[in-house]
């Protein structure tokens, strides 16, 4: 069962198990937002699974081979978006293309982790500092370009995806600690980058009493809908704090709290395992890949959902402050859909060329 | 590689274990309360005002009911410049931007909340509101029950008024339903009744969305209106005296002898219970900063010198006592020396020779004042003590006791006694209890006004006090008292009417200031059966004779073609 010429049927069950936990938590989450949001959320899960087959069936080195042309269009569309976007929420992250909006930063993360598996695979084990920093200072353009937008979830993603990379190829301890010791220096100049609300958000999350009805306002909604959910879940489109909209953003981001307050205790258990199962795939697929652009690849599309699924559940149940990331999978959204399925395409076809060989 | 690959493998259940642990603390550990938190998010309760129970009269004529009252207010989320709202709704209602400004920052709470700006606007600028309403997002009129009080302010002192309660007395009302900013009875009947009258004010539980929106009706309870209550007062007649008083500050008790009924209890400067309620705060702070204590009920709280009046339970006394018979004669010259003070009567000429009949008739000061000497401190003492001078009578409002000297007092002081001057206080409610007490053959009754309550009776306490003294002493008095009235020489002929049977007793006291007096009449109507008995005292007003006989006899007037 676990591999049928070369598919990794663990890893496929493991997404399909997650868009069928989205696709029925959408059906309530998107009811009180607009008519068509479900359906069209079902056409993207349709549209993504397609893509996965299609990028499977490929052999992914050629993928790595494109891998300079993606990353350098990917830094042309963010430049586009901060030159033209549209401006949403505050925040300028999407582009208009043939009357949809797309999201350039979810293209982005796939072109990173394509370019960090081609350009660390060459690379001796352990990796000289050196080679670790000049790959961070591969990511940095598309992390600013990201960060500026402002999006600090995505970009923080963007360097995720290089630590978890870099940390697989061999950066030595040393060179994470000196990593780490910048970021502490560093962080005060960011606080001073960031906008009004990204800090009111983050002073939320240290005490979000201190503004209940304005940046502390979602944890604090948020919490009540898990919470309130106990064991079983208050049932479905039966949660009031999605239903009645006391949640904000509730279709997105907070899906994990509509999950949370309509199924309970035993609904994020099967979300929190869902992704245990399929990050368990991803690293299966990594540690037997015979390629080191293989085993990278993984391991990037790996720290990838894993970094995000964490940062977005934690900021919903109240553990990590506000950063504005989707649930992988789960959340609404084509772009993000649509690439984390290209993206575990790409894994799925590691997993193919080493059954091959 | 593969060793790192192993490490996050790690990760994994370290990751996923944090967010479980998080999860089971806020839906297994601490479920139940956040569901509560859930519970409170969406559901509202909106109160709905129970309308307050009517006060009518004897005859079912309305003396306090409620009307529509209209308050504008502003839904602070719907309304994005409450600036322009706030100067566009000034001109409407004639008032400044600026105070509207502070009413609304003062009054707004949540968002979704209505805060009041003005709780009460005539009818017609609540049209002209509504008809601006694309003009004026986010403004409410909401149209509420509010006291209304017919008669103005006829018997506003009875009726008591209505106002908000006080920070501290809420956590006391919470307990009986009352929210805050919820009316309470203030004072008098509105007070004493406020449970009955009130009702139970019911409500609706209404789902809500996040804006305050609501999303369905989960359940009502409708309220409970609050209990009609019916008084002995007699409306028309309450209206006439007050009218007859007029600017003349005094008070007014009409009561039936029989029963201790009270059928009217004016109190003269009067208000308007209603501005306690109404759209100006300011006119309640000037009442209570008026001079004349409009607010005070001078019927029972107000204490005055009884004068002439007393003359009536010292010639029972000296009759009781067989110091005087009907035939007994003491000649007034005009003086009594008493030690080496000369006290004169008020007809310095004298009167002559006098009978108990002649000098309670003409009120000689010279005849009582020699028979209260007669008597002693020790027996005018006691027989004002049953009447009761010095007593509170039982009324359930608000009341003053009268006032009697307890130390020893000089012979002169005796004498002043027995005239009611000196130190001697009675408030006209207990001055109305003694006239009754004439008029039904020696008994005390105990007043009172609440005849009904949501159609049962109220069993009042009934109990009345048989006086000491015999039909034969009373019967002596009261013929003097209806010489007052019908002889010419009388001092209260101004209440005789050929055609109604009137007897009492004027009394025109002294006060400390100088040549200023208090007029005085007590009696009862008709004579041979007496359905009223009243008592009138008019402050600083001068002779007991002028306008308190008047007003003696046009109650006597209005109850002869009455039905009481």
């Amino acid at each position: 069962m676990k591999s049928l010429r070369g598919w990794d049927l663990g890893l496929v069950g493991a997404g399909i198990a997650l868009v069928t936990i989205s696709a029925i938590a959408m059906a309530s989450a998107a009811s009180t937002v607009s008519g068509g949001l479900a359906l069209r959320h079902g056409l993207w899960i349709a549209i993504g699974l397609a893509l996965f087959v299609g990028v499977a069936s490929t052999n992914f080195h050629r993928w790595i081979d494109t891998s300079g042309l993606a990353y350098g269009v990917s830094l042309i569309l963010l430049a586009i978006v901060l030159a033209a976007g549209t401006v949403r929420f505050g925040a300028t992250r999407w582009l208009s293309l043939f009357g949809l909006s797309v999201q350039p930063s979810e293209f982005a993360k796939l072109a990173t982790t394509l370019l960090l598996a081609r350009y660390l695979a060459g690379q001796t084990s352990p990796l000289p500092a050196r080679v670790a920093l000049t790959a961070l200072a591969l990511v940095i353009p598309s992390a600013l370009l990201v960060f500026v937008q402002p999006d600090l979830g995505s970009s923080s993603i963007v360097l995720a995806i290089w630590l978890g990379m870099a940390w697989v190829a061999g950066m030595s301890r040393k060179t994470l600690a000196g990593c780490a010791a910048a970021l502490m220096v560093l962080a005060p100049v960011a606080w001073q980058l960031l906008k009004g609300y990204q800090r009111d958000r983050l002073l939320a999350f240290v005490n979000p009493h201190a503004d209940p009805l304005g940046a502390g306002y979602t944890i604090i909604q948020s919490t009540i809908a898990i919470g309130s959910g106990r064991l079983w879940g208050r049932g479905w489109f039966a949660g009031t704090q999605n239903q009645l909209s006391f949640l904000p953003e509730h279709h997105s981001d907070f899906i994990f709290s509509v999950i949370g307050e309509e199924w309970g205790f035993l609904g994020c258990v099967a979300v929190v395992g869902a992704f245990a199962w399929l990050l368990f795939r991803m690293l299966h697929i990594a540690l037997s890949a015979s390629s080191p652009q293989g085993r990278l690849l993984a391991a990037g599309v790996f720290s990838w959902i894993a970094y995000q699924a964490f940062v977005n559940m934690g900021m919903v149940i109240g553990l990590l402050p506000v950063v504005g990331v989707p649930l992988p999978l789960i959340s609404y959204g084509g772009s993000s859909m649509i690439m984390l399925w290209i993206a575990l395409g790409l894994v799925q076809s590691v997993s193919r060329t080493d059954a091959m060989r | 590689m593969s060793d790192r690959l192993v490490q996050l493998r790690l990760l994994v259940p370290a990751l996923c274990g944090v967010l479980l642990l998080r999860a089971a603390h806020l839906q297994l550990v601490r479920g139940a309360a956040y569901l509560r938190l859930a519970e409170q998010n969406r559901l509202r309760l909106v109160p709905e005002q129970a309308p307050r129970g009517l006060i009518v009269d004897r005859r079912g004529a309305t003396l306090a009911t409620n009307r529509t009252a209209f308050r504008v207010a502003i839904v602070p989320q719907e309304t994005a410049d409450v600036g322009a709202i706030l100067a566009r709704l000034g001109m409407l209602l004639r008032r400044r931007p600026d105070l509207l400004e502070r009413t609304f920052l003062k009054e707004r709470s949540l968002a979704f909340v209505p805060a009041v700006i003005v709780p009460d606007v005539p009818k017609e600028t609540a049209l002209l509101i509504e008809e601006d309403r694309a003009g004026l997002p986010g403004v409410l009129v909401k149209p509420e029950a509010a006291r209304h009080y017919p008669h103005g302010s006829s018997a506003a002192h009875l009726l008591g008024h209505l106002s908000q309660p006080m920070a501290e007395e809420l956590p006391l009302l919470k307990r009986y339903g009352v929210r805050p900013k919820e009316l309470v009875g203030r004072a008098g009947l509105e007070q004493l009744l406020d449970a009955a009258l009130r009702g139970r004010s019911g409500g609706l539980m209404v789902e809500v969305n996040h804006r305050g929106r609501q999303v369905r009706l989960l359940g009502r309870r409708s309220p409970d209106a609050g209990a009609r209550v019916t008084l002995t007062i007699d409306a028309p007649l309450q209206s006439l005296v007050e009218q007859l008083l007029g600017a003349q500050p005094g008070a007014c008790v009409v009561l039936d002898p029989r029963t201790g009924a009270v059928l009217a209890m004016a109190s003269l400067p009067s208000f308007d219970p209603g501005v306690f309620v109404g759209p100006e705060p300011q006119a309640a702070a000037q009442l209570l900063d008026d001079p004349r204590s409009p607010l005070m009920n001078r019927a029972a709280v107000g204490v005055y010198q009884p004068g002439s009046i007393v003359k009536l339970i010292t010639a029972v006394a000296a009759l009781e006592h067989r110091l005087i018979t009907l035939q007994t004669t003491v000649t007034c010259t005009g003086s009594i020396t008493i030690g080496d003070r000369t006290f004169h009567c008020w007809n310095r000429d004298g009167h002559g020779p006098m009978t108990l009949t002649d000098a309670i008739m003409q009120s000689c000061n010279v005849y009582f004042m020699s028979i209260g000497l007669r008597l002693g401190a020790d027996r005018l003492r006691e027989a004002l003590e049953h009447a009761g001078v010095a007593q509170k009578s039982g009324w359930p409002l608000e009341e003053q006791a009268g006032h009697l000297p307890r130390r020893r007092l000089t012979q002169g002081e005796v004498a002043l006694l027995a005239i009611g001057q000196g130190e001697i206080l009675m408030t006209a409610l207990r001055a109305a209890l003694v006239a009754a007490a004439f008029a039904n053959g020696g008994w005390v009754v105990q007043p009172w006004v609440v005849q009904a309550v949501a159609g049962r009776p109220v069993a009042a306490s009934r109990a009345r006090r048989r006086l000491p003294w015999s039909n034969e002493s009373l019967a002596a008095v009261r013929g003097g008292m209806r010489e007052v009235v019908r002889n010419p020489l009388g001092t209260g002929h101004r209440a005789f009417n050929p055609s109604v049977a009137l007897a009492g007793k004027t009394g025109t006291a002294q006060t400390h200031v100088p040549d200023r007096t208090h007029g005085w009449f007590i009696g009862f109507c008709p004579v041979d059966e007496p359905r009223v008995a009243m008592a009138i005292v008019t402050e600083y007003g001068g002779s007991g004779g002028d306008l308190p006989a008047e007003v003696a006899r046009a109650v006597c007037e209005y109850v002869s073609v009455s039905d009481a």
